[in-house]
């Protein structure tokens, strides 16, 4: 869920948006306050006695802490070094963080999503992590993610992405197009049995371009190109693709002036509450509405992403994981903490007990993977390609949702529409 | 503060006869007389009592729903139970019951403060003539019109440095928060009273400090309570605004223990995909009464009026 | 402004004397005490500063300690007594907030430029540390000779050997080792323990042990305290000229005045710093088209969306406030306090239960108002209008409510009276004699509730983010953004980074603009006030 952090929802971006407004700011003075934690402090003659009495202070949200404690505390009984966990909103850690590393205030380590990465190296605010023989332990597609420009810079501890949820009691049999899809659970609407033929949640404002995502690869039209290592290229913009265009025809097809499959007045909240009642076969959607939709006795089934075109429907994948401050006093420690402890097998299988994402370490995710759901979601997740990191991204996120739910709304001429959006892109990547 | 009577209110119901009234007490007057008096107030009061309820009932039943979206349903109150209110207060890294303290105590010391700051600055603007007092008083307006959109960094970066020097002051620090929150207290709300303040007599202060009262006894003894209707708007105000703020709030305080509730509350919804509406709404819903609480104590000071035999005075 | 004048009407009288003498004991006390509290915390202030030796910090103190002393201790200079405590917080925590503004107006601060040079350097230093391919990963222990640091590295197939910075990795045959095979002492140093290596960290992460005596070969780094691997720097420093060089093509990174390194052929790295850039970016402000195509219509849609929300919630929060100023009107205190309710709630919140309620297919208000009617509140560019407005007029009305009743108990009840008495209707009590009095204490607060809502991002932000969208601009302006909208778009929204530089450089042109109007309609409000 917070994959998507750097496109901005409303609600999200009003905080980010006020608060991150605030973030940034802080070099001036905070230069001069903390400019040297790591020159050297004692290099003469090392009081070695002393010792131990370190504290990390981590910044985490209110969802993860409790997942956090136990690794916590047996870190602090191995090594006498006591983690502060600070709980923060969300929202704000990216911003917080970014503006108060310079001045020393800030935390040496933090939990967040690898999208944050560009912006982070940007600014210089994170060091990097080097996972040593670890790093073949974590799923690979997790080690990609957290790596930018040649190095990790974080430990991964969960993935996430979407698939196509089922209601097994309207649609027994899984679809392995979009257009069967589309077929079926028209079929489920007219007998009757539901009222929407799928659903989706489009953000009112900027529509959802990270779910409709695996629709768009499908065609063959992904963000941007892919260097041989895996990281992308911000030179390299494909949204131009030729295809590009049929996809923003498709849309029109699918959405209010057309077939009505994609309703621009149906937002995550809506598409969760209808299919939760019952009311649709199909939700396109993550691990986060599993739980309510159990609870809410479906019988569900997790399928692949359908596709439009004749390649891979490919959705984002989003990493969650741990950074370390460039400007942390205890870089040591929190290197020790990080690779360490939050790396091990029992720190990853307690993550998931409660965060409920499948872990990022294979050893827990195969323990996870005792759950169909969880399995399922790994599996179509193994398919897809992390969400980019790059800083460009904030300028992409914004055009090309705007974009697309103008087409689901069935404004404007969808080739046209589709070419401007690209330029208009390529402009603003251009501009820096 | 004796009794006292609107004019408008009594003089009808005394002059005018006949009719059998529809309220008992009223019995002289007709419907007509009595709608043309207060039954067009009553709906008026529902009208607008009902416009600026529904969108919070919506709050209220999604806060009494456990399983509950915000936007989904048009069926109010579809469900019925307090799970919601249940997990509010059972999950200690959120101690709500610890918030809730906090913004209390936060609140009313920050609007008492503010009210007392903005009542001395209304009291010199009022009474005393000096050198730049409309400049003055023009610059406490202006002032307060800058954008805030940068606000939080350079608050941050304040608080950063007192830190250096006065942690006990500084970012997580209550005492701190409430500093920057009075750094607002002029502004807008040294209007307010100002405007007030001119209202009472000259001559009152002027017969007090004749009797050898000092300005000290004459702010305290005189002015303060004659002006307590706007006394207790401009706390209700002051409180209201900082029950809600939690941009600054977030910034300085970190420790969950120490934080307020708008800040804790907005950490319910601040996670994309898995936002809690129903437990936000149902701390919303609890956040709201102290406000309630407050206007109801408030009320009859803010609408006690000022004495008329004072005023003649 | 503090410049003591005549004093007022009562003090023309002996008063001065009067006032000394009867000052009571008590509150001179009080005086004593108070300024006593003050002073002994700024000289607890004032010593810490010493001690930190800020010294620009500390003179600042000093002089404001100085004048508070002044302002109460000497005789006079009432106004100065009654206004200090509140100008005191103003003066730091806002006027501060304006000046650092006005600062960062002048530099590139923002995504990129997020802190000195000095840091930048560090965090391209640290990222261009890169493993060497292929290397083994090595088991450390650290140890102590003369006050120095020295890792003994354990490599994959047991071989240990020792080395420090600038004294490249030699073999240590005679190393003892622990059951694992790792060298853990060596004859001649000391082994440090966990704690100890942590009460030296800086200096144990800056070891670097040459792998050889070729640099070529990388050198030995730990960040742990246990592991070590092989890195190469991708790039190297030279302070001197204050320029990178990439080692493996050899094009060299230069400070060109820009807050970042540039190649000759334009690529840079990707951190850089803050700098000044003087007028750059209220240049930016001026010529950008993004900010030019839709000026026009946004700076009209300001002003009405300022105008019309002031009017509207303080014609309902008066009107309201009269119908209710009724001592024994029934239920009134339900009224009132169910009125109030819309200000008590988070305003973010009641953006998003609108944002729902609006939804033209599954909104309340199209279902439950408009029989099912499907109606575009938001999208249609007319309607997003209105609906901001009611939306905002929800919102505001409460405020002007109780500002109004508050305002309202100050009138003196004999002139109503009096008009009455003369026959006058209650409208026309109300326009002739009650609305000129409330005017005079409420229009300052309806300018500043003009300026408030000529900044009022969240209602805007929550409940269209500016949309419906104007066609034909890059940037994503619509048709509802505000002024202040606009400039968090431009500056936050687009591009690729938050420009905190552009923003704030906007930021002032909007209060100018603002500052101005204000103070013109202030003027005028001054033929309104009964005393000058």
């Amino acid at each position: 869920m917070k994959v998507r952090s750097n496109q901005p929802t409303r609600r999200h971006a009003l905080i980010t948006g006020v608060m991150s407004v605030a973030v940034l700011a802080l070099t001036a003075c905070g230069g001069g306050a903390a400019e040297s934690p790591s020159a050297g402090s004692s290099s003469a003659a090392p009081n070695l006695a002393e010792g131990g009495a370190t504290t990390l202070t981590m910044w985490v949200d209110a969802e993860r802490a409790p997942a956090l404690e136990e690794i916590t505390r047996s870190f602090k009984e191995d090594t006498g070094i006591e983690v502060k966990l600070a709980v923060k909103d969300f929202a704000a850690v990216r911003d917080d963080f970014i503006t108060q590393v310079p001045t020393g205030k800030g935390p040496d380590l933090i939990v967040g999503p690898h999208d944050w990465l560009g912006t982070f190296v940007q600014n210089g605010v994170v060091a990097p992590v080097e996972l040593g023989d670890k790093a073949s332990e974590f799923q690979e597609s997790a080690v990609q993610a957290m790596t930018y420009d040649g190095n990790v810079y974080g430990v991964p501890y969960a993935l996430e992405n979407i698939a196509l949820l089922r209601n097994t009691d309207l649609v027994p049999e899984a679809a392995a197009t979009f257009d069967e899809v589309i077929a079926n659970g028209e079929a489920a609407v007219a007998a009757g049995d539901a009222t929407y033929p799928f659903l989706v949640g489009m953000d009112p404002k900027q529509g959802d371009p990270y779910h409709l995502y695996p629709l768009q690869t499908s065609m063959g039209v992904p963000v941007f190109g892919q260097n041989e290592d895996g990281s992308y290229n911000a030179d390299e913009l494909l949204l131009g693709e030729p295809n590009g265009v049929e996809f923003a025809k498709k849309l029109v097809e699918w959405g209010d002036t057309g077939s009505k499959v994609i309703n621009s007045n149906i937002t995550g909240d809506i598409a969760k509450e209808k299919f939760n009642a019952g009311e649709s076969p199909y939700f396109l959607t993550g691990p986060w509405n599993v739980p309510d939709a159990q609870a809410a006795g479906l019988n569900l089934a997790v399928d692949k992403l359908p596709t439009v075109g004749d390649q891979d429907a490919q959705p984002f994948i989003g990493v969650n994981g741990f950074f370390i401050s460039s400007k942390s006093a205890n870089a040591l420690a929190a290197n020790e903490f990080a690779v360490n402890y939050l790396s091990t097998e029992a720190a990853q299988d307690a993550m998931y007990d409660v965060g409920g994402r499948p872990p990022a370490l294979k050893a827990s995710f195969d323990k996870a993977a005792s759950d169909p759901i969880v399995a399922a979601f790994g599996e179509i997740g193994a398919n897809g390609v992390p969400m980019p990191a790059l800083p460009e991204m904030q300028a992409v996120w914004a055009d090309w949702g705007g974009t697309e739910l103008a087409l689901i709304k069935g404004s404007g001429d969808p080739a046209a529409a589709w070419t401007t959006m690209v330029s208009n892109i390529e402009a603003k990547i251009a501009e820096q | 503060m004796t009794t006292f009577t609107d004019p408008q209110a009594v003089a009808p119901a005394e002059t005018r006869a006949g009719g059998s009234g529809r309220v008992p007490e009223q019995r002289k007057r007709t419907f007509g007389q009595w709608f043309r008096h207060k039954g067009w107030r009553h709906v008026v009061g529902v009208v607008t009592t009902l416009f600026a309820v529904f969108p919070l009932l919506y709050v209220l039943s999604a806060a009494l729903n456990s399983n509950g979206t915000m936007a989904g349903s048009n069926v109010l109150f579809s469900r019925f139970d307090t799970g919601n209110f249940e997990a509010l207060f059972s999950n200690p890294s959120r101690p709500f019951g610890r918030w809730f303290m906090n913004t209390m105590i936060i609140g009313v010391v920050t609007s008492a403060a503010t009210v007392f700051l903005g009542a001395l600055a209304a009291y010199a603007f009022s009474r005393m003539r000096f050198k730049g007092r409309r400049v003055s008083l023009l610059s406490l307006l202006i002032l307060q019109m800058f954008p805030q959109l940068l606000a939080v960094v350079a608050i941050f970066l304040l608080l950063n440095a007192i830190t250096d020097v006065v942690p006990w002051l500084g970012l997580g620090s209550q005492l701190g928060l409430i500093m920057v929150y009075l750094g607002g207290a002029l502004g807008v709300n040294t209007y307010l009273m100002y405007g007030f303040f001119n209202t009472v007599p000259k001559s009152l202060d002027e017969a007090a400090r004749i009797d050898g009262a000092s300005h000290v006894q004459v702010f305290f003894t005189i002015i303060l309570p004659l002006v307590t209707p706007i006394l207790a708007v401009v706390g209700l105000l002051a409180f209201i605004g900082l029950s809600s703020e939690f941009v600054i709030a977030s910034v300085v305080l970190t420790d969950p223990d120490s934080q307020t509730l708008a800040v804790g509350l907005y950490s319910y919804v601040a996670q994309q995909r898995s936002e809690n509406w129903g437990v936000f709404a149902a701390g919303a819903v609890l956040a709201a009464v102290p406000v309630m609480a407050l206007f109801l104590f408030l009320q009859k000071y803010i609408t006690t009026g000022l004495v008329s035999g004072s005023v003649k005075g | 402004m503090l410049t003591s004048a005549p004093p007022g009407p009562a003090a023309t009288r002996p008063p001065q004397k009067t006032a000394a003498r009867s000052d009571s004991t008590l509150g001179l006390l009080a005086k004593i005490v108070l300024l006593g509290l003050v002073d002994a915390f700024a000289v607890y202030v004032l010593i810490t500063l010493f001690l930190q030796e800020k010294w620009v910090i500390l003179l600042v103190g000093a002089a404001v300690t100085v004048l508070i002393n002044w302002i109460y201790l000497r005789r006079g200079g009432l106004p100065a007594k009654y206004l200090a405590p509140g100008i005191f917080f103003l003066v730091v925590f806002q006027v501060f907030v304006m000046i650092y503004s006005g600062y960062v107006a002048f530099t590139n601060y923002g995504d990129g430029h997020n802190s000195t040079k000095a840091d930048a350097v560090n965090a391209i230093q640290l990222s261009a540390q890169q493993r060497v391919p292929d290397s083994p990963a090595y088991r450390v222990s650290v140890l102590e000779a003369d006050g120095d640091f020295h890792l003994l590295a354990t490599d994959p197939d047991g071989g240990v050997s020792v080395g420090t910075t600038g004294v490249p990795l030699e073999e240590a045959d005679d190393a003892v080792t622990d059951g694992t095979g790792k060298g853990v002492e060596l004859e001649g140093y000391r082994t440090l323990q966990f704690g100890e290596v942590l009460a030296n960290q800086a200096d144990i992460l800056a070891i670097t042990v040459p792998f050889s005596d070729d640099p070529e070969d990388g050198s030995l780094k730990t960040s742990d305290g246990s592991n070590a691997y092989v890195y190469r720097p991708s790039l190297s420093y030279d302070e001197t000229t204050s320029t990178f060089t990439d080692l493996e093509t050899g094009t060299t990174y230069a400070d060109t005045g820009e807050g970042s390194f540039r190649s000759a052929e334009g690529e840079q790295l990707s951190t850089g710093w803050k700098i000044n850039v003087g007028f750059d970016n209220f240049v930016k402000a001026f010529t950008d088209p993004n900010i030019r195509g839709p000026l026009v219509q946004v700076v009209l849609w300001t002003f009405t969306f300022a105008i019309v929300s002031v009017l509207s919630t303080f014609a309902l929060g008066l009107f309201l406030a009269n119908a209710f100023n009724l001592p024994d009107l029934r239920g009134k205190r339900i009224y009132r306090i169910l009125m109030i309710l819309p200000y008590a709630f988070p305003a973010f919140l009641a953006g998003l239960v609108w944002s729902g309620l609006l939804n033209p297919e599954f909104g309340f208000v199209n279902n439950t108002f408009f029989g099912g009617a499907d109606i575009p509140w938001l999208t249609d560019p007319l309607l997003a209008k209105v609906s901001v407005l009611v939306v905002n007029l929800w919102l505001g009305f409460p405020y002007m409510f109780l500002v109004c009743t508050g305002a309202l108990q100050s009138l003196p009840e004999e002139v109503t009276e009096a008009a009455r008495m003369d026959g006058a209707t209650a409208w026309r009590t109300f326009t002739a004699i009650k609305l000129p009095l409330l005017l005079v204490s409420v229009a300052p607060l309806l300018i500043a509730s003009f300026a408030f809502n000529f900044n009022n991002f969240n209602v805007i932000y929550m409940l269209t983010d500016g949309g419906p969208r104007f066609d034909g601009t890059t940037a994503n302006i619509g048709h509802t953004d505000i002024l202040i909208t606009m400039v968090y778009e431009i500056a936050f929204g687009t591009g690729v980074g938050r420009d905190y530089g552009l923003a704030s450089a906007l930021s002032i042109i909007i209060f100018i603009i603002v500052a101005v109007i204000s103070a013109i309609s202030f003027r005028q409000t001054k033929a309104l006030e009964d005393i000058n």
